[in-house]
Parts: structure tokens; C-alpha cells; sequence
């Protein structure tokens, strides 16, 4: 099938174009306590298939984008095919190229077979420490085994494979009046079994504390800390606003080579773009749009140095060696965890949903559990919310030299933000 | 004129026929969902622009479920041969049997189920809709939706970028069993816009505008009318201040009305949370929930929005449930599954993001009923408080009852009085029995929406719509 959408478009009048099949094998386990629930298979196979035009002397590059299934007929992607030529020639972006830099020795891919990766998880799952008033209350296993097979209309062929799993997990802790939940989604390329071990468990602390909680009280003006996987959303602030597509679109204010903030105050992070970070799960080493990932500095001490994108965006801002990035590392802290902990400060660490908006830069979240550092004396509280400005807090936040990966973000271990308002539960 | 019924599913029906009567051999139930759905998706904006066919729901595949001894399994696929059905069965059969072998080696227990019933039934069902996607004039789409950018760039003070979108699918779905045959054919369409602008500080601060409904593209027209609303809305937000954290009186407007109903009782209610012990709403089935003017509605039926099917992914026949009646919870929604499990009758709410993916009890419109309040009224009854404005995101938590509604603006009112001043962006909190308890005032009018798209938890991305009146409560805000 690839080799006849292939030669159909060789053949289909274009300026260039892009095919790309995806090879999905899926397998999940969804359970209730301990007791299965359903089992599923998935096999599919997807044909993406970009149509690019020349228009107005090659002033502008038209494309359209569309998907063939492995059942279609000739006949049917023909009519796709003709479908995108027509339209490619109705969207009028400035010109750019696609990649014509050949892939060349790409690392072996181990792709271990979905029977042995859920059973890692299956294993794993039911050898947990539960107790009588902590435990787990439902669970889905999914490991997926992915190849991507690329080419382009310049030359340039790729396949590339990964493991990606997921692990949602429900827990529950309770005493004699109620029982609360606290939820998990865990992202990884296969099973660590002692990463998992340990995030429920310190989930199942969570659970135990929210027990005892009191409403949140008035908190003015007092540093908050971030020290579990939801801290990866200030730093995906970062990652969003070195992406091409947001200096094209003028979200990002950012240049290269200025600071990301004025005045300074506080930690000067760096953020790298990696191709591959252990346990990932997008450890893919070539993008979907053919060209190679690179490991390289986004940010470096507080300066933007890169921005990374799609192969249109990174063009415009004349980065023709740019990519896609599945993966970062931040670090640039300059305090032990310690010392952030010092002094009157309220840790977060359960939301309803904590979001920090990439446009934006605005913080917020519904508390769930927090610890109240104040006076010397630790309150577990609950309720109210965390709301501030991203584009404010950068200037004076601090980080901890100690760092912690959440699948494909390294970030620091703790991250402290000045200027929040918390709104009490009154 | 009728979305005609997929030709592709026509033709692979007495195939997908002869793969249930095979697998019936083996197991004790068997279906298959089919899907072919074709769609458009066009976006511009003055930074870039795009046409693609596919979208969210756009797909071509099939799921067939299988029952033995009480345990349920499924194979999602969508590359076969439809000449070689019992080299099928077979693949389907050795995949899910490798799949026991392991179960058995980990020792893994089973949520023993009674099988789903299977009474006969037949149903054809095709809806209307004028511009169907795949007949649409791509070149006429493309140009209204970059006159409709161009023209906010012209009107809106301050726009970095205007994004206008349209998206539209043809969905055609056919559910089988031994005894069940039902095909339906519908078409769906939404429409937004996008317009962002910087302000003061430093902050990106974003206007959004939409209109969905189920049929064609010429729902998109009602963008003109949005789009209207946008350089007002954009004035106000850019030069927002932030809300004083507090509890307040608030008017929420349909939009938010329906974020409510969503967040509060429609995750609230989704049953195979009962079946996991997730939701405190089982325990509150015939107890008051809400003030005598809540009632609210869920259910495929209730509007002809983006999520206003016939039949559900299971094969249950599309719904109306009361879930809330005068404020006295009355029942759920339910998947087949989980209301055999629960020994209920399901509700035609059992939704898969795409035939790869699971069931679970989804909601479709979720829905207030009016009241009889004017909105001048409603202005006129607040002391000190704020009309919210505008849905950003929202997140449930059925089981502790508590709601997060990030919401995009809100102005306040004192003394009976809009005083020109607005807030943005607003976070409101709360414990939802408080919320819908003190809701004490709600509008004649009621508007339904269907942009956006809800998951469980983060994943399992389906279309639903919400709506309301304007209601009067009390909440957190900050």
C-alpha cells in the first residue's frame, strides 16, 4: 500500500509531498480493584499523505493534508489524492522547503513485544503495597509498540520505532468518615517498576494527609512551592514559547539572544531539546516531518538561543536545521532543595487541574492538598485555588539544583514561584 | 436533503455479518461497530493556514467486542480483508487468546458480567443536512473563513492573529450483533474563532467564539454574527483587572450554565464511576442536590447538537434522561456494560473516542432547564458579584463533589448594577451541592454549545454539547 500511494503521488502533478504510515499494536487491560475488566487488541495502520503546491511563481507553498485508509480502493485514493491537489492550491503560506538531509544511521530500535511490556505492568500492578485504608481503586494498562515509516518527495526515508505506555491509576485512602481519591496518569516508554512504586506510594501519603486537611486558609503573599509532576506545566510555558510556531504567530514575544524576562532576579534556567531521554516515551529520534532531532540548548542561562517547530515555522525564522522536539531537560537551578524549604512557604502538590497557559501566562488550579509552612508549624490544607501570572513569576522564580524526570521533561525537583494569589476557602 | 449512509459500510455489512456469525462459535456475545466518517477541516489565520481532510472524527475502522465465561474482550482494526472473513475470525481469536495465556500467567481475576442482551432490532437512520463536507466547495470554505480572519485583523483593537475554523464530519456508523442491524448516517459541523491580543503587562489575553450544531457547513454562517462581538469582548479583556479573591454572587450565562452542568452532574452521574465506587453521586440517588429550580437533562435526544446520534457505541438506542428533577438527583447515565453490572438499564451513553478505543459512559447535551427570570431581573437582584462569561476548561470531580471552572471573563455588577468594570481571567471553585443549592434565579432563554470536547480524567477525547439559562447562585471566585 505505501508503495502504491507513493507512486501515485510521484505521479499526481505536485511540487512535493510527504507520506507517512503509522503501525499501531496496542494492548490494554482496564481493571476494577484487582478484577479485569476488559481486555483489548488494537492493530491499525494509518496513511497520512501531505499535498504541497507552488503557487505565484513560487512565491507561496500551498498544502493540504489528509488520511487514506488501508482498505481504500484505487479508485478512492485517487480521489484523495486529486482531492489535496485541488486544495493545496486554495492555502497560500509563504514559501518554505521540506527537508532534504538525509537520515543516516539511525540507532537500532528495541522494541520489546506487547505481551512482555503489559506483563511487566500487570506484574507490577499486583505487587504494590496496599493497605486497609489505602489502596488502589481502579486501573488501565496500555502498551503500544509504534513504527513510523517517513518519505518525502526529496529523497529524504525514515522508519523509526518506540515503546509508549500508560498507566492510569485511581487510589484511595480513607478513615472512618470518608474516603477520598487522588488520580494518577503515568506516561513511560515500558515499565519502571521501582519509578511506580514509588509515585504510588508517595501518592498513597498524599491520600492519608488530605484525610486531616483543613480549608485553606488566608495565605497573603507567600511563596509557593511545586514539587511533583504538575511543575512540568511552568516549564512546558518555556518549551511553548521557544516553539517557531508561537514566534510566527507573535504569542511569543521572545528573541534570540534576549533574556525571556527583564530584570532578571531569580534563577536563570536553560532549557535543552533532546532526541532522546532514557524511558521516554517519545524517544524518536527523526520528527514527522523527516529531519533528525538534535540535541541543543532552547534557553540557555535565561537567554533564548533556539527556537524549535515545524520544518514551515522554523523557516520563517530562517532556522532551516530546526525540529520537531518530543523531549527537553531543564536546569539552570542554583539552591538545594533544602534551602527553597526554608522559611514560611505553601506546597502544592494535588489540583482539580493545574494549568499554566502557554498564551496567556496565566497560572491556575483548584487546590486539593497543600502543605502550609508557616511560623515553624506544618498545616495540611485543602480547597481555594492558586492563581497568578507566568510572564510575571519568571522573573523571580527559583529552582533546585536537584532534578526529577516525568517521562520526557527533566525538570528541577522543586520549583519555587513568588507573587501567586491564593484564594482561601473562607 | 439525507446524509446518505456510508457506501463503504454497505458493502463490507455481509461480511462484518458473517465475522459475527463465526465468532459466535467461539464466544458467548459478539459485536461489531463499523465506522467510515469522512469530514473537512479548514483553518486561517493571517500566520498560517491549512486544509485537511481528516479531524478529530474522521475515521475508517471496526471493533468487535467479545464475551466468554463472563470476561469481555476487544480487537480494534482497520486494515482487512473483507474477502478472507474466517482468516479473520482466526486473527481476532489467536491475538485475544495470547492475550488470556498472559492473564492466566499473572494470575489476574476477572469482573465476572452476564452477557449484554441481544433483542432484535433494526434501524436506519439518515439526518439531514444541506452542505455535506465531502461535497463541499473547498474553495468557497476556504475564502469565508480567511474573509472572516481578515475582517477580525480589521475590527478587533490590538489582534495579533484572527484563527477562523471550520470543521465538519460526515459520520456513518453501523452496529451489529446476531440479532441487532442499526446503520446511521448524521453530519456535524462547529465553527470558531480565535482572536488573541497583548495587553498592558506583557500578557496574551485570548477572545473566543463558536457555533456547532448537527448538520452542514452552513452552520458556519452564524460566525458572522460572533464575529461581531469579538472587538467589544477584546476591549474588555486586555484591559481587565484581576477579581479580589472572594465569595461572590454571580450570574453564569449559558456558556457557563452548561460548563457547570457538565463539571458538576454530568461527570457526576456517569455510571461506571458507581461501578468503581468513584462517584459520590451514588450515594445521593433521591436526595437534593440542587434548589428547586435545578432540573437538568442528558441525553442524545435533547438537542439536535454535535453529539445528536441515534444509536451509541454499544448499539443502546440514543436517550433523554432527568437526571436532576427540582433539585432531587433522580438517576444517571449509563454504558451497557456498566448497567449490567449495576443491574440498570443503559441509556444510549456509551461513547468511544474512535473505534480504537474503549467504551465509557459519556455524556452527549447536558442540559439546565430555563426558568422564568429575565436577565435584567437577575442584574437588577445582585448586591455585589460578577456575570462570567466565556468557558476555557473545567475539570470534575465526582468523587468529592468538588468543580473547577476556568473561566474567560467576568464583569462586575454592584448594587444592582453592571459597573463597567471586568475581570480576567476568573477561576471559580466550589463545592458543587453549594453551587447548584444556591442557584435562585434562572433566565427563560437557554442556549446549547458544542465547540469543544471532553475527556475522562486526560484522555478519551469525545464531542459533547452543554447548555443552560442564565443562572443566579453563589461561588469561590479568584
Amino acid at each position: 500500500m505505501f508503495q502504491i500511494i507513493k507512486n501515485k503521488l510521484e505521479k499526481l502533478g505536485c511540487d512535493a509531498w510527504e507520506l507517512t504510515e503509522t503501525l499501531t499494536d496496542s494492548w490494554e487491560f482496564y481493571y476494577i480493584r484487582h478484577q479485569l475488566d476488559q481486555n483489548r487488541a488494537v492493530e491499525t495502520r494509518a496513511f497520512e499523505v501531505k499535498v504541497y503546491r507552488l503557487l505565484e511563481d513560487g512565491k507561496f507553498l500551498g498544502s493540504a493534508s489528509g488520511e487514506i485508509s488501508p482498505t481504500a480502493s484505487e479508485a478512492e485514493i485517487d480521489k484523495v489524492l486529486k482531492d489535496l491537489l485541488f486544495q493545496a492550491g486554495l492555502v497560500k503560506n509563504p514559501a518554505y522547503t521540506l527537508t532534504d538531509t538525509p537520515v543516516n544511521g539511525l540507532p537500532k530500535a528495541v522494541m520489546p513485544a506487547p505481551a512482555d511490556m503489559a506483563g511487566a505492568f500487570l506484574s507490577a500492578m499486583q505487587h504494590l503495597s496496599e493497605t486497609k485504608t489505602e489502596d488502589i481503586n481502579s486501573y488501565e494498562i496500555f502498551v503500544r509498540g509504534k513504527t513510523r515509516h517517513f518519505c518525502n518527495s526529496r529523497g529524504v526515508e525514515a522508519r523509526v520505532s518506540w515503546p509508549d505506555s500508560m498507566l492510569e491509576v485511581v487510589i484511595n485512602a480513607r478513615d472512618d468518615e470518608k474516603e477520598i481519591e487522588l488520580y494518577r496518569n503515568f506516561t513511560s516508554g515500558i515499565c519502571d517498576e521501582k519509578i511506580l512504586e514509588a509515585e504510588i506510594a508517595r501518592a498513597m501519603q498524599f491520600g492519608r494527609d488530605r484525610l486531616t486537611a483543613v480549608p485553606t486558609p488566608r495565605t497573603d503573599g507567600i511563596p509557593v512551592i511545586f514539587s511533583t509532576s504538575d511543575a512540568c506545566s511552568i516549564y512546558e510555558y518555556f518549551a511553548d514559547r521557544t516553539n517557531a510556531a508561537y514566534k510566527v504567530q507573535k504569542i511569543s514575544p521572545w528573541e534570540i539572544g534576549a533574556p525571556v524576562a527583564e530584570d532578571l532576579q531569580g534563577d536563570r534556567i536553560s532549557l535543552e531539546a533532546l532526541p532522546e531521554l532514557p524511558g521516554s516515551s517519545r524517544n524518536i529520534p527523526v520528527d514527522s516531518e523527516g529531519c533528525r532531532i538534535s540535541e541543543r540548548f532552547l534557553i540557555r542561562d535565561g537567554v533564548a538561543e533556539h527556537f524549535w517547530g515545524s520544518r514551515q515555522f522554523s523557516e520563517y525564522l530562517g532556522l532551516a536545521d530546526s525540529s520537531q522536539v518530543y523531549n527537553f531537560r531543564v536546569s539552570g537551578g542554583t539552591h538545594s532543595e533544602q534551602d527553597l524549604r526554608q522559611g514560611d512557604y505553601l506546597e502544592l502538590v494535588e489540583f482539580s487541574d493545574f494549568q499554566v497557559d502557554s498564551m496567556g501566562g496565566d497560572i491556575a488550579g483548584e487546590i486539593r492538598l497543600g502543605y502550609l509552612h508557616r511560623g515553624g508549624k506544618v498545616t495540611v490544607v485543602t480547597g481555594g485555588s492558586v492563581t497568578g501570572s507566568m510572564t510575571e513569576a519568571v522573573s523571580t522564580m527559583q529552582c533546585s539544583e536537584e532534578q526529577k524526570q516525568y517521562d520526557t521533561m527533566v525538570i528541577p525537583a522543586v520549583t519555587k514561584l513568588f507573587g501567586l494569589r491564593i484564594t482561601p476557602v473562607e | 436533503m439525507k446524509a446518505p449512509f456510508s457506501d463503504y459500510l454497505t458493502e463490507r455489512a455481509p461480511a462484518l455479518k458473517e465475522l459475527v456469525g463465526l465468532l459466535r462459535q467461539s464466544f458467548e456475545y459478539v459485536s461489531v461497530l463499523a465506522t467510515d466518517s469522512v469530514g473537512i477541516s479548514v483553518r486561517m489565520s493571517q500566520a498560517s493556514k491549512s486544509v485537511s481532510g481528516s479531524n478529530m472524527t474522521t475515521e475508517r475502522g471496526v471493533v468487535v467486542r467479545v464475551c466468554r465465561e463472563g470476561r469481555y474482550s476487544e480487537y480494534a482494526m482497520n486494515d482487512w480483508d473483507a474477502q478472507d472473513i474466517p482468516a479473520l475470525a482466526e486473527r481476532i481469536t489467536r491475538v485475544l487468546e495470547q492475550q488470556f495465556a498472559l492473564l492466566k500467567a499473572v494470575g489476574s481475576d476477572t469482573y465476572t458480567t452476564g452477557l449484554l442482551p441481544d433483542e432484535p432490532c433494526t434501524l436506519f437512520v439518515e439526518k439531514n443536512a444541506e452542505i455535506l463536507p465531502e461535497k463541499a466547495d473547498p474553495d468557497a470554505l476556504v475564502k469565508e473563513m480567511m474573509s472572516l480572519s481578515d475582517r477580525g485583523m480589521e475590527t478587533i483593537p490590538g489582534a495579533l492573529d484572527c484563527i477562523a475554523r471550520g470543521i465538519s464530519t460526515h459520520i456513518s456508523k453501523l452496529f451489529l450483533t446476531e440479532h441487532r442491524d442499526l446503520r446511521q448516517s448524521y453530519v456535524y459541523t462547529e465553527g470558531t474563532l480565535i482572536s488573541y491580543a497583548p495587553t498592558e503587562s506583557g500578557d496574551t489575553r485570548v477572545v473566543y467564539e463558536g457555533v456547532s450544531g448537527c448538520g452542514g457547513l452552513e452552520i458556519l454562517k452564524g460566525l458572522e454574527e460572533k464575529l461581531a462581538g469579538m472587538p467589544q469582548t477584546m476591549k474588555e479583556v486586555v484591559s481587565a483587572g484581576k477579581v479580589v479573591p472572594g465569595e461572590y454572587e454571580i450570574i453564569a450565562d449559558p456558556g457557563i450554565a452548561g460548563l457547570i452542568a457538565h463539571e458538576a452532574f454530568g461527570h457526576g452521574v456517569e455510571m461506571d464511576m458507581f461501578v468503581k465506587n468513584r462517584a459520590l453521586g451514588s450515594q445521593y440517588i433521591g436526595q437534593r442536590v440542587g434548589s428547586d429550580l435545578v432540573t437538568m437533562h442528558e441525553g442524545a435526544l435533547c438537542d439536535e447538537s454535535v453529539t445528536a446520534y441515534a444509536f451509541d457505541d454499544e448499539g443502546t438506542l440514543a436517550g433523554d434522561v432527568t437526571e436532576i428533577d427540582h433539585g432531587i438527583l433522580k438517576t444517571g447515565i449509563c454504558d451497557a456494560l456498566s448497567a449490567l453490572r449495576l443491574g440498570t438499564a443503559p441509556t444510549g451513553n456509551g461513547k468511544r473516542e474512535n473505534y480504537a478505543h474503549k467504551v465509557y459512559t459519556r455524556m452527549t447535551n447536558t442540559v439546565f432547564d430555563s426558568g422564568t427570570d429575565t436577565l435584567e431581573d437577575m442584574i437588577a437582584s445582585v448586591k455585589h458579584g460578577y456575570l462570567l462569561k466565556g468557558t476555557e476548561s473545567g475539570m470534575e470531580d465526582p468523587k468529592h463533589w468538588g468543580i473547577q471552572c476556568i473561566i474567560s471573563r467576568g464583569y462586575e455588577i454592584k448594587d444592582g448594577k453592571l459597573t463597567g468594570k471586568v475581570v480576567a481571567p476568573v477561576v471559580m471553585t466550589g463545592y458543587v451541592p453549594d453551587l447548584l443549592g444556591g442557584i435562585c434565579m434562572a433566565s427563560t432563554d437557554r442556549e446549547v454549545e458544542g465547540t469543544g470536547a471532553c475527556g475522562k480524567g486526560y484522555k478519551e477525547w469525545v464531542k459533547v454539547a452543554d447548555g443552560g439559562p442564565y443562572l443566579k447562585s453563589r461561588a469561590r471566585l479568584g
